[in-house]
């Protein structure tokens, strides 16, 4: 929609419409995602709130609250900043309006349809990467569209550079793309079912490389984009310091990338992935603190403001607690520190300081900044706003204090052992009552941050009501001077790209050169660092002037950014996908499932076990007395998928097999009050009515053989019948215990499952 | 490196995006230092694990702490009980008190809080299916059945808690009462 004005002079019409659209899609996913976050915080403060109904059972819902909070909520939230502001930053109406639309529609459909799937069960079981496998098509397909949409408008833009908003838009479009295809690799079973393409350790590694990245370029790195356009636009300042930008952009794409392993600390994954997961952690404290730097700092000057003006109020909140919490994340990525508090709450409280803090904040704000400009008018309450955040503000406190309060708490009881040498707290479900307080607390802080949510709602709507929806406009004058794209060659055949390529090879050789490598990568770093120095000191400017026109060169722009993300990745992923099975994993390997104990482990999945269960007995003393010998492994490695789990809300898993019997599970799965008095899990009652499907099993066990399981050649009349007849002798056993169950109920098979928990057979050691 | 003074204009960029301008300031010094900081602890804690030597496999870090557990654990034990002396315990109001608790939170929801016997066997009855002598009670609750789903509690108890709850369950019996050993009872507690 471009009219010429003069010879000289086009007159551009923005495409807003498709950003209000995404604007009120997360207010309302937003409020979805967090009713449903505060319904199963009451789940795990009373247990009763799990109705006894499988679709509404914590294990279920959890991974909708998740999946509503960050593909919804901020997704849709990002989707519209990035749409409304690139438009602006680029001079440039979206190429496509169908494309826009497709993508709009697509999204949500991609939302419904996790609203349907996952209450149902059907679940893949990688946390954030739950969905289905024909919607994980759908969401590639649907961010190409997006992706081809923005490349598109940078393309024929009418701003000869790139604003370094911009620039986290880029690195968020490609590495999201990069994260999400490799970890959804897998081969279908059914239109409903696959299984992933890797396995134990390894699913496990790629997993928390998108797990941890989902975070970073998801919720992180499109928010920051969003932060460096809306936060001078509603502070009427200028930005605190582009070289600032610059480094901390770099610095903070590349760096991310290598945390994932701090997921992993202290379990069974080879150590050098672990250390490199902590020190990069740690070396990302800094990166982050820049983005927090440029927020603040650019409302120099015009701090009063934040006393009238709510948006401004949300952003300085909002970049505050993103300070925070990469603050708090380094430090829970120190081993020991970890040690503490992995599994534990405090892992939740540290989520939603980012969510709630930063997300929830920088969305609110940006809402409130957009919804009068997009309907020129005037925001119907400025007073309600203060209120909505003076609640918010209160719900975030009140969640993350009482995270922090059970966290450390249950870090504390379950790790301490008494001068004479046993538990201080035998009993698991002791540490689970004492938090019953912090677990109203929480559900208390969540109910206020939806509260203050839906005064926004009810502001917004009365803000827009019998108004016209109105379209940015701006004239753009053709570019007096272009700026000289640079070639490919010059892009990459410079001197910072040269010297960052070089400590990236030593590193490279240091790491996996062993000492031979050493002795040739210290000096190189050394040498490469005192170079990169003096250049720097002598001819700075000049590299100044080259990244000048790399931001007028978005395809090299977006290459280099391309190759900063990957590196990390591939060095971690790439040399764990080459070790041999059989003998790197450290003198034990896995029984391999029965038919029925396969079944039974996919109805685990398919409850969400895993989310208040792991599977990773972790080495330290109080472990080892609660839970057995430390996991190693060879003990998960015919797991697709690995379910090491996050979370501890209950006991660890690894070894429960040989910890109780047939009987015990029954009743336990039935009502666990029977056997563990006070204990918060949900009751199973339609394990005990709903029948197993073996005819499902054949397939599956066949995709299995394709991922290297060495199951043995059985026709699939021999596979069904395994499970029947292994279903009848837990069936008989039951029976001999004055239980009568019917052998072909799903009960059965998860029995035989967890009744084969840490079983593995020690591989004699070769000469 | 020269030391730059609070300087009064801050320098401006020439170029406005959507009429958002940027200041090009330094980059402050201690966030500077942070990153160097945590760049020289990377690759000195790399060195220190994993050239040095120091990342020692979990199975020597772990057996090394467990051997400072039992040892200090030894100095403050007096070595098992016999039979004697367990019954001695279980006339003490204040060791049988203390089993109690442990018995009700650990091993009710299986022998029933009355000892009647549900997914484990009854506790109160003459029939032993592991031995009924009180050194005999304590292996079975120490080391566990595992094909019968007693778990071993005694590395999660410790001897001591292991010890009261021994004589809580003999509190319920008699020093030389009549024991019929018999394998084959089954779990479920029959009146």
């Amino acid at each position: 929609m471009t009219t010429t004005l003069t010879p000289a002079k086009v007159r551009i019409e923005f495409n807003d419409a498709v950003v209000r659209a995404f604007m009120l899609a997360a207010i309302a996913w937003g409020a979805v995602g967090m009713l449903a976050g505060v319904l199963i915080a009451s789940q795990l403060a009373f247990h009763a709130m799990n109705f006894d109904t499988s679709w509404f059972t914590f294990g279920r819902l959890r991974p909708l609250h998740t999946n509503a909070a960050i593909f919804a909520f901020v997704g849709n939230m990002m989707f519209a900043g990035i749409y409304h502001s690139s438009q602006r930053l680029l001079k440039q109406r979206l190429p496509s309006d169908f494309l826009a639309w497709v993508h709009f529609w697509g999204w949500q459909l991609i939302i419904v349809a996790a609203a349907i799937t996952l209450p149902m069960g059907l679940t893949r079981s990688k946390e954030y990467a739950e969905l289905i496998w024909p919607i994980n098509a759908l969401v590639v397909v649907i961010w190409v569209i997006f992706a081809v949409n923005f490349f598109w408008t940078i393309a024929r833009r009418n701003e000869p550079t790139l604003y370094v908003a911009l620039w986290f838009y880029i690195a968020t479009i490609i590495t999201v793309a990069m994260l999400y295809i490799v970890n959804h690799l897998q081969i279908p079973t059914s239109w409903t079912h696959s299984y992933p393409l890797f396995g134990g350790a390894q699913d496990a590694l790629v997993q928390w490389w998108y797990g941890h990245n989902a975070v970073a370029f998801f919720l992180t790195t499109p928010i920051l984009g969003i932060m460096y356009y809306y936060m001078p636009k509603a502070a009427e300042r200028p930005v605190y310091s582009y070289r600032l930008s610059i480094v901390h952009f770099w610095s903070l794409v590349f760096i991310y990338i290598w945390a994932g392993p701090h997921h992993l600390l202290n379990t069974a994954l080879p150590s050098w992935l672990q250390s490199l997961g902590m020190v990069f952690s740690l070396m990302l404290w800094a990166p982050s603190w820049g983005g927090m730097l440029n927020g603040l700092l650019t409302l120099r000057g015009a701090w009063d403001k934040l006393r009238t003006d709510p948006v401004l109020k949300f952003f300085a909140a909002g970049v505050t607690f993103y300070g925070m919490a990469t603050f708090e994340g380094p430090l829970m990525a120190i081993k020991s520190v970890n040690a503490l508090s992995h599994y534990t709450d405090w892992t939740i409280g540290h989520v939603h300081a980012g969510t709630l803090g930063w997300n929830g904040f920088m969305a609110a704000g940006m809402f409130y900044w957009l919804a009068p400009r997009l309907w020129k008018t005037q925001l119907y309450s400025v007073r309600l706003a203060d209120i909505h955040f003076w609640t918010g503000m209160v719900g975030i406190l009140l969640y993350i204090a009482s995270m922090w309060v059970s966290g450390i708490s249950q870090g504390l009881m379950l790790n301490a052992v008494s001068p004479d040498g046993v538990l201080v707290y035998p009993n698991f479900v002791e540490v689970v009552t004492s938090a019953h307080a912090m677990m109203i607390t929480r559900t208390i802080g969540g109910a206020l941050y939806l509260a203050g949510w839906v005064l926004m709602i009810y502001n917004l709507t009365r803000t827009i009501w019998g108004t016209q929806a109105v379209n940015g406009v701006i004239e753009v004058a053709a570019p007096e001077h272009e700026t000289p794209s640079l070639t490919f060659a010059a892009a990459f055949f410079n001197a910072p790209v040269l010297y960052s390529a070089a400590l990236v090879v030593f590193s490279c050789i240091w790491m996996f050169g062993g000492s031979l490598g050493f002795l040739i990568a210290l000096p190189g770093l050394i040498l490469t660092v005192i170079t990169a120095l003096v250049h720097f000191e002598t001819s700075g400017s000049t590299w100044g002037q080259w990244y000048e026109r790399l931001l007028a060169s978005w395809v090299p722009f977006a290459v280099l950014t391309f190759i900063a993300v990957a590196l990390g990745g591939a060095i971690q992923i790439i040399p764990t996908l080459t070790l041999e099975r059989t003998t790197a994993i450290d003198g034990i390997h896995q029984k391999l499932y029965s038919p029925l104990e396969l079944y039974g482990r996919d109805l685990y999945i398919r409850e969400g076990c895993y989310l208040c269960h792991s599977q990773m007995i972790r080495p330290f003393v109080s472990e080892s007395m609660r839970y057995g010998e430390p996991s190693k492994l060879g003990e998960s490695m015919y797991d697709y998928p690995f379910q090491w789990g996050s979370k501890r809300t209950g006991p660890d898993l690894a070894r429960v097999g040989v910890k109780y019997d047939d009987l015990w599970h029954y009743r336990h799965m039935m009502n666990p009050r029977s056997t563990s008095p006070g204990s918060i899990m949900p009751n199973y009652p339609w394990l005990f009515t709903q029948n197993s499907d073996y005819s499902v099993l054949p397939n599956r066990i066949h995709v299995q053989q394709m991922l290297g399981v060495p199951f043995p050649k059985q026709t699939p009349e021999e596979i069904v019948a395994a499970a029947r007849k292994q279903a009848e002798e837990i069936s008989t056993s039951l029976h001999g215990k004055g239980v009568q169950a019917v052998p072909d109920r799903e009960i059965i098979a998860l029995i035989a499952y967890l009744k084969q928990l840490g079983q593995f057979e020690k591989i004699p050691a070769k000469k | 490196m020269q030391k730059s003074k609070a300087e009064p204009i801050d320098p401006l960029r020439e170029h406005v995006y959507d009429g958002i301008q940027e200041y090009d300031n330094r980059l402050p010094n201690w966030w500077l230092w942070t990153f160097y900081g945590a760049i020289i602890f990377a690759v000195a804690y790399w060195f220190y694990y994993h050239q040095a030597g120091m990342d020692l496999p979990n199975e020597v870090i772990l057996a090394k702490a467990k051997a400072e557990v039992t040892a200090r654990a030894a100095s403050l034990s007096k070595g098992p009980l016999t039979d004697d002396q367990l019954w001695s315990l279980s006339l003490d109001p204040a060791t049988v008190a203390a089993g109690r608790l442990t018995f009700v939170s650990t091993c009710a929801s299986c022998h029933g809080d009355n000892l009647e016997g549900k997914i484990g066997p009854n506790l109160t009855d003459q029939r032993w299916i592991h031995g009924g002598n009180p050194v005999q009670i304590v292996q079975t609750v120490t080391t566990g059945v595992a094909a019968k789903g007693m778990p071993a509690w005694g590395p999660l108890l410790g001897a001591k808690r292991v010890n009261e709850v021994v004589a809580f369950v003999l509190s319920h019996h008699k020093k030389g009462e009549p024991m019929v050993i018999d394998p084959t009872a089954t779990a479920s507690g029959k009146p």
